[in-house]
């Protein structure tokens, strides 16, 4: 299940490198399972093959006189097995605009740097198939965050919320180092906190929460998220945990969460945040009754 | 071991509060609407039925209680709604001191009619 | 091509197309709650006219009962009530962890039982007013 099982699937030599690099190990399994069940998708992708597609991509730049007035921009972009998003966006950059600004470094689901707004939805750019949406394609910057240029967003805000929760292991209580001990974690444990240790940092989640857009002090979907990681982790201590809860029950922590799901439903890592923030608040409700 | 705070996060209180008026809520917001469209026709409703069936204690202290859990659960949701929007500093101190006047409002001037009802006045 | 974009109110609600299903109920959910607490004030004034005397509680009832408007103003808080007990009883089970994978659906199912019960219960609420 993990990522690391299907790197020797990248090491094969693929028959088109440039294509094959941009896909993530995640796709490819997914791949692998739909080509067993729907035969549609290809059928799709070899018509659009030879075509170009349409993409409407959001431009404003403060910097730029004529820029200040946010607009769409025109793509239209060959069509090649496999596109995504980011490919399309880099493609139009690359041969008709090189001042179009976005962010993007790995290319496969892993730095987080390109979630952007398309077709209505949070996705991260490298994740989408150009073949699975709608055209033609409009491809907007993260909402509820201020917009620095084009496609790049301000995330200082999202930033600060991570780092409220503490985002890191907290253990002093470390094994003698001559014993070559190590601090292990149950392989139950382990599964526990499996689904909320694959944040990328993304920002898709906390930009779809509604709550978060109207009350900036919440922690939002994400850095909850990570606080679950530490705090369902059982190799940090019973007080450690205390504390992460007293951070996670403040006024503007888990209560906002008003379970509609958009968090859940975007992100591009699966990862259950509603349930995850649930469990946090039932949490806080159990470690207060106990003193009672 | 680190200190013990024995007192429930004010966030964590209401929240729970506000499930547990839910659950009770449920159930007697169920009946009510049972009893004075179905089993009584909210047309025939006269003063005589009204007494007749707030007489009863249990009824009474029932009608009280889905009143007082039926204003908390109602303007806490007011409150969270406003909060969830963003509302802060003064503005939220003078929203939630109104919605508190008018709640112990409510519940005082439903509970003087309930007895009213009654014929206990 | 040039057109004018507004990152205000188009971020929220301007994209109710884009909904999806949590998003509606949490929308529904607020408005009918809403409806309830304002009924709520309202009903406690109207019960009020207890307080003047059995006379005035009783014409004061019975004359709103008479009207047509009234009937279906009822109907429509049924409505209301039904739908907001029946995704109350969604969320208390999505607050305990239960069934969040299938939280669409149980979306809708309040959704077709709150019509179902409401198309029920207009005879009972209709009887004997006329417009």
């Amino acid at each position: 299940m993990s990522t690391q099982q299907q790197k020797p699937n990248t090491q094969e030599t693929p028959e088109d490198p440039e294509m094959k690099g941009a896909e993530s190990p995640q796709q490819e399994r997914l791949k692998e399972k739909e080509s067993d069940m729907v035969d549609e998708t290809s059928v799709d992708e070899s018509e659009l093959e030879g075509d170009t597609v349409l993409i409407k991509v959001f431009r404003y730049d403060p910097e730029v006189a004529d820029k200040q007035e946010p607009r769409f921009d025109d793509f239209h972009v060959p069509f090649k097995k496999g596109m995504t998003v980011l490919d399309a966006v880099m493609y139009a950059r690359d041969t008709y605009d090189s001042s179009l600004t976005f962010r993007h470094s790995c290319r496969q689901a892993v730095c987080g740097s390109d979630a952007f707004f398309v077709n209505g939805k949070q996705r991260l750019g490298c994740k989408t198939q150009i073949s699975e949406l709608e055209h033609p394609v409009r491809i907007e910057p993260l909402p509820h965050q201020e917009v620095v240029k084009d496609l790049v967003v301000d995330m200082d805000h999202f930033y600060d919320q991570m780092h409220t929760v503490e985002p890191y292991f907290q253990n002093e209580d470390t094994p003698d180092a001559s014993d070559l001990e190590e601090q292990r974690q149950t392989r139950e444990n382990r599964e526990k906190v499996k689904m909320s240790t694959r944040c990328i940092w993304c920002g898709a989640c906390m930009s779809s929460c509604n709550i978060a857009a109207g009350d900036n002090e919440y922690l939002g979907p994400a850095a909850i998220n990570k606080a679950y990681r530490f705090a369902m982790d059982n190799r940090e201590g019973e007080e450690i945990k205390e504390h992460r809860l007293r951070i996670l029950e403040q006024e503007h922590g888990v209560w906002r969460c008003q379970t509609q799901f958009s968090c859940t439903e975007v992100c591009p890592k699966d990862i259950p945040l509603t349930e995850h923030i649930q469990e946090l608040k039932r949490e806080a409700v159990k470690k207060n009754l106990k003193f009672w | 071991m680190a200190e013990r705070y024995s007192s429930f996060a004010p966030g964590g209180t209401t929240w729970l509060l506000q499930r547990i008026t839910a659950a009770f809520l449920v159930v007697v917001l169920a009946f009510h609407f049972f009893l004075l469209h179905f089993v009584n026709h909210a047309a025939d409703v006269t003063f005589m039925g009204t007494q007749a069936r707030m007489e009863n204690v249990g009824y009474f202290l029932t009608m009280v209680l889905f009143l007082i859990a039926g204003t908390f659960h109602g303007v806490n949701g007011v409150y969270n709604a406003l909060v969830n929007q963003g509302l802060q500093g003064t503005q939220k101190k003078v929203v939630l001191a109104v919605l508190v006047i008018a709640s112990v409002a409510l519940i005082a001037q439903g509970t003087y009619v309930a007895t009213v009802m009654a014929g206990w006045t | 091509m040039s057109q004018s974009y507004n990152r205000g109110l188009i971020e929220d609600f301007g994209r109710w197309k884009e909904f999806s299903a949590g998003m509606w109920a949490w929308i529904f959910h607020k408005f009918t709650g809403w409806m309830l607490i304002g009924y709520l004030f309202t009903h406690i004034a109207v019960l009020s006219s207890a307080l003047t005397g059995p006379e005035a509680y009783t014409n004061t009832i019975q004359g709103l009962e008479s009207l047509f408007i009234i009937r279906v103003l009822e109907v429509g808080l049924l409505a209301v009530a039904v739908f907001h007990i029946l995704n109350g009883l969604r969320l208390l089970m999505v607050d305990l962890g239960i069934g969040l994978d299938t939280q669409d659906k149980s979306f809708y199912a309040s959704l077709v039982l709150t019509a179902i019960i409401t198309v029920a219960s207009v005879p009972t609420f209709m009887d004997g007013v006329t417009i």
